[in-house]
């Protein structure tokens, strides 16, 4: 009967020896997470992947397995990043039309915009004393996860910390629109979904399509050409900085 | 769903092999996402579709693929402890400035005469 028992104990070990028990947690939880959120009206400040994740937290500290060991069995899901981003063309390339009818404000706003917001966020970072790490962790704030998780590693950043940034800079971007709104007088819902795709990424997106469907396709194409411009810039700036601030 | 996950594969195998021998600190994905984006406006509607349905599933399952990373905040531990102030104020103050720059900005330069031409 002991034997039984130690055996029970050591199950959570044995099964993080394939990868299964990773991918299924991480699915099952999404599905939990889902519901939840529609259970709770789908809150604007909680996005589902929030409740997922501290699902997965709450499990891993359950059946004590070791964070570091989840992630290398996840490892086997997260590989799949690399053709989803290369999705990421097709609705991209389905907004892009937008582009010939205001070629001139979008080409002038989306440089400027994702530029400032990684100067913005970075400055007071390093202002106020933070870690080079640290600012390259918060450099890619503003842009869809995915390519985020790219840009992070490639400027040698914290993918936890960065995703950490990255929803609560897509939740308090989404309410700040909605505060400025009003306050500016804006009304076209080409402009309130732009901003919110440029600077909100995909939480922003899905407010956006709650706004109206202009508005919705106005959100992809600010995220797809934000998550374009800074993918590109952003390591470029970092590598031509490097005896700058990044490297200490 | 198998041709269309082929065409993703593919762009980012030719992305990654770019971002290599250029020696660019661009990753491969993005590289893929840019040259895939470039040949789907090359295309007139029947050859995307393909890749169209492939990237719908896994665009649908994003979620599921970021999830490992940010379950990765709740096990930070005191890693950057010191570090929460910069943070905290980077991330309100800094996205307060950004998107009050954008909506600044779009409202300058979006002509209110283009609506027109937006509705056709």
């Amino acid at each position: 009967m002991t034997e039984l028992f130690d055996r029970v104990q050591g199950l959570g070990a044995h099964l993080s020896d394939s990868p299964f028990l990773a991918i299924a947690l991480t699915i099952t939880t999404y599905f939990f997470g889902t519901r939840i959120f529609e259970k709770l009206e789908r809150p604007v400040w909680c996005p589902p992947v929030v409740l997922s994740a501290l699902l997965v937290a709450g499990a891993l500290v359950l059946l004590s397995v070791d964070y570091v060991d989840y992630q290398k069995g996840a490892g086997w899901l997260t590989v799949l990043l690399g053709p989803a981003t290369v999705a990421l063309a097709v609705p991209l390339a389905q907004q892009i039309h937008h582009i010939r009818a205001l070629w001139r404000p979008i080409l002038i706003t989306v440089p400027v915009a994702a530029t400032l917001a990684v100067v913005y966020s970075v400055a007071l970072a390093w202002w106020l004393g933070a870690t080079p790490e640290v600012m390259a962790s918060l450099a890619p704030k503003s842009v869809t996860a995915p390519i985020a998780i790219g840009i992070t590693e490639q400027i040698g950043g914290s993918v936890a910390l960065m995703m950490g940034g990255l929803l609560i800079t897509g939740v308090m971007a989404t309410l700040f629109v909605d505060l400025l709104v009003p306050r500016l007088g804006v009304d076209d819902e080409r402009i309130i979904g732009f901003v919110l795709g440029v600077n909100a990424h995909a939480i922003g997106t899905v407010r956006a399509f709650e706004i109206s469907h202009t508005a919705g396709a106005f959100a992809s194409l600010g995220m797809g050409l934000t998550g374009v411009f800074t993918a590109i810039c952003l390591p470029f700036a970092v590598e031509f900085l490097g005896g700058g601030i990044f490297n200490g | 769903m198998l041709r269309g996950f082929l065409i993703l594969t593919i762009f980012l195998v030719i992305g990654e092999s770019l971002s290599f021998v250029l020696d660019w600190p661009v990753s491969g994905g993005i590289l893929g996402m840019i040259l895939m984006t470039l040949w789907l406006l090359t295309q007139s509607g029947a050859a995307g579709t393909d890749v169209g349905a492939a990237s719908q599933q896994f665009i649908s399952i994003l979620v599921v693929l970021i999830l490992p990373g940010v379950v990765g905040v709740f096990f930070l531990g005191g890693q950057f402890d010191g570090q929460w102030l910069a943070v905290g104020v980077a991330l309100v103050f800094g996205t307060l400035a950004s998107v009050a720059t954008t909506m600044v900005l779009m409202m300058a330069l979006l002509p209110k005469t283009l609506e027109k031409e937006q509705r056709d």
